[in-house]
Formats: C-alpha cells, sequence, structure tokens
C-alpha cells in the first residue's frame, strides 16, 4: 500500500542542499516561511516506486545547538514533526566540520540517511571518501549524490524509503560513545528520567540527557515542568559538577570536543587526502577578489552593476507595468463618469494595485542579483571586506548590500533594501539594518530635491546630490550607531563567516529562488500595500467641498466663461459653451498628438480654429471663410484658459486644504512653524507618506498648479522661487526634511512583515521623523547664524 | 603582553577556571600572521562565543592557517579542517593557540 513519507533535509549552509532539494522536488514545490519568522520554508512533493514523498528543506545550519534561530528551527521540526527520515546532506569537500551536525543528527535517535553531496569536487581537490566504509562506521547509508547533475537521487529516495522501514535505530547500537565518565553520567541523568516532557515523547532518554548534560536551555526548561524533575535535575546538577571536576571543563565543551574526536577517527578510517595544500581554483579566484588594492575596486564595481542590474535592468518591465495601468485607468475613466466613483477606481484601487506590481519587476531583477552573489559565494567576500567599516557602527558586513539597495547610490528603494536584508543571519545586525536603510536617498527622494535644487541652488546642481549622498550614509551610520548604543545595546553577535569555494550557480537555482522570493512579496506585502494605498487616497480626496463653496466654484467658473462667450470677436469660433468643449478637446488632441511645440500655443489654435472654421455649422451663416487673422481670439482664448486653469488650481487647492490630509497639513503647521515649512509643505509632507515622490505632486496642488508632472516641475519651481518665505535655508531645511523623515507606507509595511513586530515600525516612524526634524531645524538654525535672511 | 583582549571576559570563561591562559604556552590567533600556521589549544570566551566556536571546528588540536587580511585589516581569513572561515580579530584573539616553539620570542 502507498504511504506518504515525510522526509527533512538538513545541512550545513553550501553544502548544496537545496540544489539538491531543487534536483528531486522539479517543479513541483513551494515556499512558505516558518510560522512567525521570515526565514524561508521550502516543501515540495515527489512520487517515487508508487509513494508520495513530502520534502521539507530546513535552513542550513552547523549545528544543532539551538543558539541561532535556524538551528531552533531545525531541531524543534524535527522534534515536533517528527520526519520519518531525515536526509542530512554532506558536502564531500568539507567533510569534517559537514560531520559536527551529523553527529547531532545521529544523537537524537532518528533515522538519518546521508547524501554525500558534491563528490566530484571533493575528488578533484584530491578528497577520496570510501563512502561504504563511512556508511559502517557511522552505522547509517550513505548515498553519493550530486545536485548539480541530478545524480544519485533515485538511490537515495530508494534509500531513505527502505529505511523509513525500518526501526528508528537503537541506543545500543550508537556509534558515538564517550568517555566512560561521560556515559556513567548519562547513564545516571537516564535513569532519572521517568517522563519525557510531551514535546519529546518518542525521541530517546539519552538524547534527552546529553542535552540536559550540556545544560540546554530548552530542554532544561522543557524538563522543569514535568514531575519529579526536582531529582533529575538534582541529577544533572550533580553531573555536571563530577564531570567538571574530572575535566576542567563544562560539559558541553567537554562533548563538543568529543564529537569531534570522534569525527577525527572517522575522517582517519574512510577519507584518503591523495595532495594537500595545493591552492584550488576557487583560492586562486580568491587572490584577486579579495585582494588588498584589486578587491574594493571589484567590490565597489560589483555593487554599482547590482544597483543597475536592479533598477535600470527591471526600468523596461517597470515602464511597462506602469504605462499598462495608465492605460487601464484611461479606460477605466472614459467608462465610468467623472465622480467619486471614479476617481477611487482610477487614483485609489487601479493605481494602488499598479504600485504594488510597480515594485515587482525591481524586486525580482534585484533577488535575482542577490541569488547570484549568493549562489557564486561572492557574497561572503562582501561581508568580510566590508565588515571593518559597517562594524564600527554595528552593522555587519552583509548590510552594505541592503543599504546600497536602499539609495546608497541615489535613486535606490527601501523596499526591496529591506529584503535583501534577508540574508543576513545576525538577528541585531539585520534589525538595525532594517531600521537605517530607509534614511538613505531613494529613487522617490530625487524628484523633491531635483526640485528645490534647480530652484534654489541651479549652479550647484552635482555638487549639491553629491553632499545629499554623504550626508545621507553619514546619517545611516550615525543614527546606527546610536540606536546601537541605547535601544539595541548589548554585545555583538560573534563574526563566524565561513567564505565558501566560488561556485557557478545553476540557472534553476538562480530562477526558483527568485522566483520564490518575488512571488512571497506579492503575496504578503501586496494587499497590505494596496490597502493602505486606498486608505491614503480617500486622505487626500475626502471630505470633498461642502456643496455651497462648490457652487461658488462653479458660478466663478460660469461668469467667466459668459464674459468670455459675450466678447463680440470672439463669436466667429466661440458662439456657445459647447464650441468651447468642442474646441478644448480637439486643441487637447492635436496638442498630444504634437507634443510640445516650441513656438507655443498659438500655432495649434489656429490649426485648430482653422479646421473648425472649415467645417460645416461651425462657420458664420454667410458661409465667409475667415480671412481677418484669429490673433485677437487667440488672445482672448488663452486668457480665459489661463483664468479657468488658475480657478481649478484654486479649487483644488481649496479642496485639498478639506480634506483629512489637508487639515493634517494645516494642524502640523504648528509643530513645523520653527522650521519655517507652511500648511502647502505640511500637506505635501502628508502626502510624501504615500510615496515619497508624491511631495512634488501634492506641492504643486497646495500653491494652486495645474497637475504637475515630478519628473518636469519647472513651473513648481518658478512658483516657489518667487513665492515670499521660501529660500535657500527654507528649501535646504525641507531637503534634509524629505531625507529623513517617515518611511512611506511600503517601506514601513515591508519593516512589519521582516521584523514581525509593529513596535519596530512605530520606532522608525518615530526616530527618523524626530532626526529629520532635528535635522530640519539645526539647517534653520546654521542658516540664521550666517545671516541668511528668513522671514 | 596581554594575550586576552579584555580581561573582563576571563571572569565568566568556563575554559580556564585557573586562568592558566595567561601562560606563556599559549598565543592568540589574532596574532597569527597571513601565511602562519599552528595548532589550537582551546577556545576561551563567553559560552556561546566559545561554543560556536569548536562547532565550527576550532577546537583543541585543530590545525589553522592564516590564509590573509580583509583588505582593511580586520577581518581574518582561516582555513580549518579543510574550510575557509573568517573571524574578526576580537574573535581570534579567543582562540589561544600552542605557543611554536622559537617564534613570538621578540613579541613577548
Amino acid at each position: 500500500m502507498a504511504k506518504r513519507l515525510n522526509i527533512a533535509l538538513a545541512g550545513n549552509p553550501n553544502s548544496g542542499k537545496t540544489t539538491l532539494f531543487n534536483a528531486i522536488t522539479g517543479a513541483r514545490q513551494h515556499t512558505g516561511n516558518w510560522p512567525g519568522v521570515t526565514v524561508e520554508k521550502k516543501e515540495g512533493v515527489v512520487q517515487f516506486n508508487g509513494h508520495q514523498m513530502n520534502l521539507v528543506d530546513l535552513p542550513g545550519t552547523y549545528s544543532l545547538t539551538a543558539y541561532s534561530l535556524e538551528e531552533r528551527l531545525v531541531r524543534q521540526f524535527i522534534v515536533e514533526d517528527r520526519p520519518d527520515v531525515v536526509v542530512n546532506v554532506v558536502d564531500a569537500a568539507n567533510i569534517d566540520r559537514n560531520l559536527y551536525l551529523t553527529t547531532q543528527l545521529l544523537e537524537m535517535g532518528i533515522r538519518v540517511i546521508i547524501a554525500l553531496n558534491m563528490t566530484d569536487v571533493a575528488e578533484k581537490q584530491g578528497v577520496m571518501i570510501n563512502a561504504r566504509k563511512l556508511s559502517r562506521l557511522l552505522g547509517v547509508p550513505v548515498m553519493p549524490t550530486n545536485g548539480k547533475k541530478g545524480a544519485g537521487i533515485d538511490d537515495l529516495l530508494g534509500g531513505a524509503l527502505e529505511l523509513a522501514q525500518t526501526d528508528p535505530p537503537s541506543d545500543e547500537n550508537r556509534p558515538i560513545r564517550y568517555a566512560k565518565d561521560v556515559e556513567r553520567e548519562c547513564a545516571a541523568i537516564e535513569s532519572e528520567i521517568h517522563l519525557l516532557p510531551e514535546a519529546y515523547q518518542g525521541l530517546p532518554k539519552r538524547w534527552i540527557a546529553v542535552k540536559l548534560l550540556e545544560n540546554d536551555e530548552e530542554i532544561t526548561k522543557g524538563v522543569q515542568g514535568q514531575p519529579r524533575s526536582e531529582s533529575l535535575l538534582g541529577q544533572v546538577r550533580e553531573s555536571r559538577h563530577r564531570l567538571r571536576d574530572r575535566f576542567g571543563d563544562k560539559p558541553e565543551f567537554i562533548l563538543t570536543n568529543a564529537r569531534y574526536s570522534f569525527i577525527s577517527k572517522i575522517i582517519e578510517q574512510s577519507v584518503r587526502r591523495t595532495m594537500d595544500d595545493r591552492a584550488t581554483v576557487s583560492e586562486s579566484i580568491d587572490k584577486v577578489l579579495t585582494h588588498r588594492l584589486f578587491g574594493p575596486v571589484i567590490l565597489m564595481t560589483a555593487l554599482y552593476l547590482v544597483y543597475l542590474f536592479t533598477f535600470q535592468g527591471s526600468e523596461p518591465l517597470v515602464n511597462a507595468v506602469e504605462r499598462g495601468f495608465s492605460r487601464i485607468g484611461d479606460l477605466a475613466a472614459a467608462v465610468i463618469p467623472p465622480g467619486p466613483l471614479q476617481s477611487l477606481v482610477v487614483s485609489g484601487v487601479i493605481d494602488g494595485v499598479g504600485g504594488v506590481l510597480g515594485f515587482t519587476p525591481l524586486i525580482a531583477f534585484m533577488f535575482l542579483a542577490i541569488t547570484f552573489l549568493e549562489d557564486t559565494g561572492y557574497m561572503a567576500r562582501i561581508a568580510f571586506m566590508l565588515d571593518r567599516i559597517l562594524h564600527a557602527f554595528g552593522l555587519h558586513g552583509a548590510s552594505m548590500l541592503a543599504l546600497m539597495v536602499s539609495g546608497g547610490i541615489a535613486g535606490g528603494c527601501a523596499v526591496p533594501g529591506i529584503m535583501a536584508t534577508r540574508t543576513m543571519r545576525e538577528p541585531k545586525e539585520r534589525l538595525l539594518t532594517i531600521l537605517v536603510a530607509p534614511l538613505m536617498n531613494c529613487g522617490a527622494k530625487l524628484p523633491i530635491y531635483a526640485l528645490l535644487i534647480g530652484a534654489f541652488f541651479p549652479g550647484n546642481k552635482a555638487l549639491m546630490m553629491l553632499a545629499l549622498t554623504v550626508i545621507s550614509w553619514a546619517m545611516a551610520l550615525l543614527a546606527a550607531k546610536v540606536i546601537r548604543w541605547t535601544i539595541l545595546s548589548g554585545p555583538d553577535a560573534p563574526f563566524i563567516l565561513e567564505l565558501p569555494p566560488y561556485r557557478v550557480p545553476t540557472v534553476r537555482g538562480l530562477i526558483t529562488n527568485t522566483w520564490d522570493r518575488t512571488w512571497m512579496y506579492m503575496k504578503k506585502a501586496g494587499t497590505v500595500i494596496l490597502t493602505i494605498s486606498i486608505i491614503l487616497w480617500a486622505m487626500m480626496n475626502f471630505p470633498s467641498l461642502p456643496e455651497d463653496e462648490e457652487r461658488q466654484f462653479v458660478a466663478r467658473e460660469d461668469r467667466i466663461t459668459s464674459a468670455f462667450l459675450s466678447d463680440p470677436s470672439v463669436a466667429r469660433v466661440f458662439k456657445s459653451q459647447g464650441d468651447i468643449i468642442r474646441f478644448n478637446a480637439a486643441f487637447r488632441q492635436l496638442e498630444d498628438a504634437n507634443g510640445q511645440n516650441p513656438e507655443g500655443r498659438k500655432p495649434i489654435f489656429d490649426a485648430v480654429a482653422t479646421a473648425i472654421d472649415d467645417a460645416p455649422g461651425m462657420a458664420d451663416g454667410e458661409g465667409n471663410r475667415v480671412e481677418a487673422s484669429l490673433d485677437k481670439v487667440a488672445e482672448a482664448y488663452f486668457a480665459y484658459t489661463d483664468q479657468i486653469m488658475a480657478l481649478n488650481g484654486e479649487r483644488r487647492s481649496v479642496q485639498l486644504k478639506n480634506t483629512v490630509g489637508g487639515q493634517l497639513g494645516l494642524a502640523l503647521e504648528t509643530v513645523f512653524r520653527p522650521i519655517g515649512f507652511d500648511w502647502k509643505t505640511c500637506v505635501a509632507l502628508v502626502g510624501g507618506f504615500a510615496a515619497k515622490e508624491v511631495v512634488v505632486s501634492t506641492l504643486g496642488t497646495a500653491y494652486s498648479l495645474a497637475d504637475v508632472d515630478p519628473e518636469a516641475a519647472d513651473s513648481l519651481s518658478e512658483r516657489l522661487q518667487k513665492e515670499p518665505g521660501w529660500n535657500p535655508v527654507l528649501a535646504f531645511s525641507l531637503i534634509m526634511f524629505v531625507m529623513l523623515y517617515s518611511p512611506c507606507f511600503c517601506t514601513l509595511v515591508m519593516i512589519k512583515k521582516e521584523t514581525g513586530r509593529w513596535q519596530w515600525v512605530v520606532f522608525a516612524m518615530v526616530y527618523t521623523t524626530a532626526l529629520a526634524y532635528a535635522a530640519a531645524l539645526a539647517v534653520r538654525g546654521i542658516g540664521v547664524l550666517l545671516g541668511a535672511e528668513i522671514s | 603582553m596581554k594575550r586576552i583582549p579584555n580581561e573582563e571576559d576571563c571572569d565568566f570563561c568556563p575554559a580556564f577556571p585557573a586562568k592558566e591562559c595567561l601562560s606563556d604556552n599559549v598565543v592568540p590567533l589574532s596574532q597569527f600572521k597571513p601565511g602562519e600556521k599552528g595548532v589550537v589549544f582551546q577556545a576561551c570566551g563567553d559560552s556561546e562565543l566559545r561554543l560556536r566556536l569548536m562547532e565550527m571546528g576550532f577546537v583543541r588540536g585543530s590545525e589553522v592557517k592564516v590564509v590573509k587580511h580583509a583588505p582593511l585589516k580586520d577581518p581574518l581569513e582561516f582555513v580549518i579542517r579543510g574550510y575557509h572561515v573568517s573571524l574578526r580579530k576580537e574573535e581570534a584573539a579567543h582562540i589561544l593557540m600552542e605557543k611554536p616553539h622559537g617564534r613570538f620570542d621578540e613579541v613577548t
């Protein structure tokens, strides 16, 4: 009868475990997270000899001591989920250290089969392993495999199937035996274990005894609640004391030593090394890549390439997505009559979904680049070379990548940047990186810089951008240092970083990993981002203007229109409101088709007017051709449209002021008075919470301008130059504030997803905004000291 | 010569209750230069660091070779038990090596 088998893959990082997992499961796999944490959990199904096998790829770990999150997860999975068989993937080229995990798995009394992986690489390095002998010495089946070529998989699965039908290994046949004194104490503890804690039932008492002897925190806690645990814990204390006296060290270290002695003995008998000390290809590559001089140059180039690949490589796709959504938006606008519903669908939902999907190519490209760096082994070298600098600020060498992607080179994005911290294993350093990454100059802040630099520092554009890059780095590193001193104080995680041999990544590995991580983003962050973007849209649009005010605007518009129509000189072209609407439509169409006309609006006007003049019914009653110049009409028409535009701008500005966001901006004006931000700036900053580039368009609306394109905000720039109260000092204050203040909500959603806690989201919002306020105020203070005139 | 980066560490270090680590027979790995080899005598320091180092193969009798510094002198790269690993000087100072004969005398 077919039976479902649960199989778990355990092994060291860099042992080729995931490549082997991909080779076994092919496309029938999916990735999720372990409950409550962001460590990835890959599962897959495979049919073998009529049996269904469920495979789980456990996180790569060096041991099962449960110091790190990954180690705890692996141990918990084995203890609680009880896989039928654990496949222990062992890197043949690095067998010594890989066997350490094996010794711990063997002690758990579970069915273990070893996948001796990458024997070809080992043989090239002169490491010959006698698999049969190794199997005999360890007391478990050993199957040579090659994950890259997919070799040995049938034997491995066959072995696992066979093993699953046997009894779990018995205590008497265990291969690892410690010194007599240790064994005696183990036995003494075992005899005191009357009842296993529920979670550990089915696991051998001996394993519990060893863990107790090692003073394992989890197990000790688990035992404490058990009946008659006092005598057991007393025995443990006594045993630990005796061993310490006997060996002069704590049992956990004695046992670690003993496991390595066991490994040494096994290696001696089953492994033959024919060459030694000959530099491998990998070591020769490393001589160049981490060279004292070339290393940093190559590193900077590599980081720059990752950056280019992520942002420019994905650009066509991002643009295509944006174009697609703006087309859908136009379509919806054409179908749905203007009003709140249209605005909700177009500006709320479609723009929101577009925002989520717009990030997707970016994230996919970034993960492809990062997976490539990880799989080749270069990622570890990045951490190795940069740790000296970043560690000085409480960060980790591996933080670099996240900071670069977030905008270390101006123009990144903190959303993928925060996801990039997934490559970090040190929890404290990872959290710190997540918290400071949003201070970098992401792409959305650049239009604001461009606007303000263009308006107030037109002579020093390049210098200003360079200064802003340096300032954002300085702020991020400073913030890291301060956070590390205060709320994240405590000792550094030990820096023990394996530098794996360089390898050529597999295409399948790259694609699967990139897809998995991108999909996770879409699934987990996408929905939240969509919801919040609709809420923010509502905040910036509601409540709409009170009806009487709306009526006033309509009345004013009517007055302007009737004044225009009553001008006898325009009557030849414009007789009624219908004529104006038709003319406007034709004008806009021609303008769109011709693009920006350097000679201004006049030629377009002439073309439209002539065309309409020819049309039947539009020409004057006597059928006379228009001979006189249209100059006068054009002049009047342009004066009219400018008036209408100004009125619309005013209406939008008043409307914005009336919304929740506008009211918030007004309320904030008091708070920001010391820096000199008025309600218009404040409401723009509120809008920037949705996405920083929105600051520009909201500022435009607040200043009663027609639609402001963030990429070409010339009109706004001119307006600000003329606006009283605006000066270089205020502009620079605003630049600093925008650089540092609360991350946009997409970034905050990522912070929640990656740290798992709202408290860090709140912290990130509060500390960045406080920092921004202080910096903006400092700019003003310095400006005053330098004698700038501030109104 | 002070062998341990921070003597306070020793108070919590279970490796040498009698502080024999301060004797002249051991040299911390952090004082090794690129290209030099040695044999581990004992990893010391607080329990977590010590256990992690030992689990990565820094147990008594393991041979360690210093490969190189990072471009900014820290961290260091080592080969131990057939693989490459990087430690900061801080951590390497917690690995006490058997004193090779005839070397380090000028340092002492």
